[in-house]
Parts: structure tokens; C-alpha cells; sequence
């Protein structure tokens, strides 16, 4: 494929994903929305829509903001496919962002080239299939392996999933970045300890940190391309 | 017929089984066009399938706990809703919490079951649906023009070097540290003016020793050229983490 077929290639093949990714997302929506509806028939008890305003008015107050917010960080992270499925299909900071990372480390890919987003969304689906298996394999099971999973030693365990991917995800990270590292890592752990009150605001805060690393980052880019010239 | 029993009957798990079996097929359709979409692009099929096997292995664990989220939910709200919720567009911190609030606005006292309806049950998933449908929104109408902006600002560096693989890796160590930040505040807080150590150490540890892990899988891999275990080693650092949050926490 030479360059101007590879271009042609990537603006159908990205027109499309836009295509898909839209589609995808207004059929998933509208199955979800109709879901309690369907629910509500085969109950015989439809929602009742006066105390979901009243809910809803609690919800979207924190919830509208911190996905508008999710929105403008995770598509630059996940490409245009991998947003519109990971949007799809869910649980992203806990599972879908880092594991597209990974996959996109281990692969070698840069940040904005087409072989990124493909990786990214690559990995997305792979993982949201994995997801569906596992949670459909435990509910078809649930009987004998509820006690297992539910056993009082293993709430640790079960209770640390995240921390534990941050950890190892750290490592790798904090070593790429060790420059930018110090400056979030202290305004964030001294901003929790001061005011533990916005731990349960973490999502918020990490655009704060974000801003920080990234503005950090900025700076020791421009040196660097400062240095190359002189 | 208890109330936990009717919200398990099979037409709810009818609804919730094909609003997941569409979604997995979205997944299916994404994955296979992605990777023909890599081979025409002359991507290395060895490449495609790592990012495929890593994705796997990484997701194993995490997946075992939402299905945790499941089971928690499934004691009010019965298994075909959890389920729905937490497959497609949920998230495990946000539907425990969306449920509580959505028990309380309809006059519960909480997601208790004593208390549960069917029309509780059913506004309570019309909300925990609409709360979190947000991003999905926004991405229908802002994703195309979004990420053409954002592929715009890329092309146009492409003539030197990008600023984007260093601005991707600050967003994620910017996110990778407010987490880290809240494990270490969740331990130490400042309370009337004296710090108070709150005995909430099994998230540090779980991070400390899954970096850890981390850090002797690298060593083998980098030093000892065993590029294999890149596959396994976040999911081998992310038990050996929560191995650890179990011995801890059966010591102290």
C-alpha cells in the first residue's frame, strides 16, 4: 500500500468508525433506555416517573459533569473506536483505559498514528468480551462459586482489584515519566491528606493532576526541543 | 413468588441476555475490523495477536471483581439487572453507589430488600440506565468532531516531533497519581489539625506490592529477554498485589 492509498484507506476506514461507532451507540442506548420499560410489562410495574426526576435531579448533578469530563480525557487516550465501544461497553478506568495502555506498550505503538487506535480498539473489544464471558460463566455458576468469591478472606483481595492495577500500571508509568512524576504525586497526596473529604472526588482530580503532568510535561518538551536547535 | 425470585425470572434475564448478546456482537464486529483494518495497514499479525492475548490475560481479574459487583447487587435487585448493568456501559464504582441513591430518592431507606418493589425496582433501573449514559451521549454527538480535532492537532506535528506520546503518557501518570494520592490520603488525613493515621492500609499495599511485582516481571523481561512475560505480567503483578491484601489482612 503506498502513501496515498494508506491515506485513502484511513479516512474511509476512520469515516466508517464513526459510522459504527454512532450506530452502535443509539441501538445500545435505545435497547438500555427501553430495558426498565420492558422490565416494567413483563413485571407489571412501570417506573415511577415522578420519584426518577426526583433521582435523576440527585444523579445527573454528579454524574453529567464527571462524564462530560471522562468524555474530553478518555477519547484522546482511546481513539475514536476504542471510545465508542469503550463507552458501549463500560467500566473504563477500572478496566477498558488501562488495558488498551498495556496492549498498546506491548505492541510498540505511538500516541495519534493509526496503528495506535487500532491496537486500542483492538484490545477494547477483546476485553469487553472477556468481561461478558466471565460475568456470564459466574452468573450460570453462581450457585457454587459464591461462597469462594464471597469468603471473608478474600474481600481483601476482591476489594483491591483496582489498587492493584494501579500499582503495576504505576510502575511501568512512573518509570517512562520519572521527571513528571514527583510534582502530581505531591499536590495530589497532600490535596487528600489535607482534605480527605475529596477523596470520594478523585475522577474530578484527575484532571487537576493531568493538567499538572501534562503542563510539566510541556515544559521539558519544549527544553529538549530548545536544546536539539542550539 | 418473593420479590428476589421475580426479579430473576427468566424474562428479565430474556431482556438483560439480549441487550448483552448485542453488545458482545458490537465487540465482535469492532475486534474483526480492527484487525483486518491492521493487516491492510501492513501491521505484523504477531503484534495484533499479542495486543489480543495481553487484552485477554489483563482482563481476567478485573472482570472477576465487577462480577463481584454483580453478586453484591444481585442481593436487592435480583442477578438479570446487576448483570445488564455491569456488562454494557456501567461501571463497577458507579452502579453500587447510583443504586443507593436511587433506592433513597424513591423513599427507601436504602438498596435493602425488605423494602424492595417492583415499581421501586423499575425506577431504580430507569435511573441507575439514565445516570450513566452520559459519555455515551456525548460521544454520539461530539466523538466525530472531537476526535477530528484532536487528529488534526497530531498531523499537524507530524513534521516534527510529536508532543502527543509525551502528553498520553503525562495524562495517564496524572491519572495513574490522583489515584495513588487517594490510596495514601485514605490512610493518612489531616483531622483538627494533626495528621491521624486511619488504619485503611490493604489499597497501599495492594499497589506497593503489585508495583513490586511489577518491577521483578520487567527485570526478566528487559534483562533476561523473556519478552513473554509481558503478556502475563500486569495480570501476575495484580494477584500478586491482592495476594498480599489478603495476607495482611488475615495478620493484622
Amino acid at each position: 500500500m503506498n502513501n496515498e492509498e494508506r491515506e485513502l484507506f484511513l479516512e474511509k476506514y476512520n469515516e466508517r468508525t464513526h459510522f459504527f461507532g454512532r450506530i452502535s451507540l443509539i441501538l445500545g442506548l435505545a435497547l438500555l433506555i427501553a430495558a426498565p420499560f420492558v422490565m416494567g410489562i413483563s413485571l407489571d410495574a412501570m417506573p415511577n416517573m415522578s420519584a426518577f426526576a426526583k433521582g435523576f435531579a440527585q444523579i445527573a448533578i454528579i454524574y453529567i459533569p464527571s462524564s462530560i469530563v471522562e468524555f474530553l480525557i478518555y477519547v484522546p487516550m482511546l481513539g475514536a473506536g476504542g471510545s465508542y465501544l469503550g463507552f458501549l461497553t463500560g467500566n473504563l478506568i477500572n478496566m477498558k483505559i488501562p488495558c488498551a495502555i498495556n496492549a498498546r506498550d506491548i505492541v510498540g505503538t505511538k500516541a495519534g498514528t493509526p496503528e495506535n487506535e487500532i491496537i486500542s480498539t483492538l484490545s477494547i473489544a477483546t476485553s469487553s468480551l472477556v468481561t461478558t464471558v466471565v460475568i456470564a460463566l459466574g452468573v450460570l455458576l453462581l450457585t457454587p462459586i459464591r461462597p469462594i468469591l464471597e469468603a471473608d478472606v478474600l474481600q481483601p483481595a476482591f476489594n483491591n482489584v483496582v489498587p492493584a492495577l494501579f500499582g503495576a500500571m504505576a510502575y511501568k508509568y512512573f518509570r517512562k515519566g520519572k521527571q513528571i512524576v514527583a510534582l502530581p504525586l505531591i499536590v495530589m497526596t497532600l490535596l487528600f491528606i489535607c482534605v480527605p473529604s475529596l477523596i470520594s472526588n478523585v475522577g474530578f482530580l484527575m484532571l487537576l493532576s493531568g493538567a499538572i503532568a501534562i503542563a510539566h510535561a510541556f515544559i521539558l518538551f519544549k527544553k529538549e526541543e530548545k536544546e536539539n536547535k542550539s | 413468588m418473593n420479590i428476589l425470585e421475580q426479579l430473576s425470572s427468566t424474562p428479565l434475564y430474556l431482556i438483560s441476555g439480549i441487550i448483552i448478546l448485542f453488545v458482545a456482537g458490537m465487540s465482535i464486529f469492532f475486534l474483526i475490523r480492527s484487525y483486518r483494518a491492521g493487516l491492510a495497514l501492513g501491521m505484523d499479525k504477531v503484534k495484533l495477536k499479542r495486543a489480543i492475548t495481553s487484552s485477554v490475560t489483563f482482563s481476567i481479574l478485573p472482570s472477576v471483581s465487577i462480577l463481584l459487583g454483580v453478586i453484591a447487587l444481585s442481593g436487592t435487585l435480583g442477578i438479570p439487572l446487576p448483570w445488564l448493568r455491569l456488562s454494557v456501559v456501567g461501571a463497577l464504582h458507579y452502579e453500587t453507589s447510583v443504586a443507593d441513591i436511587a433506592a433513597k430518592s424513591i423513599g427507601l431507606s436504602g438498596l435493602n430488600v425488605s423494602e424492595m418493589t417492583l415499581e421501586a425496582f423499575t425506577t431504580i433501573a430507569l435511573l441507575m440506565t439514565v445516570g450513566i449514559i452520559w459519555g455515551c451521549v456525548c460521544s454520539i454527538f461530539f466523538g466525530k468532531s472531537y476526535s477530528k480535532k484532536l487528529q488534526g492537532n497530531s498531523s499537524k506535528k507530524s513534521s516534527g516531533k510529536s508532543f502527543g506520546d509525551s502528553a498520553m503518557t503525562a495524562m495517564f501518570i496524572g491519572l495513574i497519581t490522583a489515584y495513588t494520592g487517594s490510596y495514601i490520603g485514605q490512610l493518612i488525613q489531616l483531622k483538627n489539625g494533626s495528621l491521624v493515621v486511619t488504619g485503611q492500609y490493604l489499597q497501599l499495599i495492594a499497589f506497593a506490592f503489585s508495583a513490586l511485582a511489577m518491577a521483578i516481571f520487567t527485570y526478566f523481561a528487559e534483562k533476561k529477554k523473556m519478552a513473554c512475560l509481558d503478556n502475563f505480567s500486569i495480570a501476575g503483578s495484580m494477584l500478586t498485589g491482592m495476594a498480599a491484601a489478603v495476607i495482611f489482612g488475615m495478620i493484622f
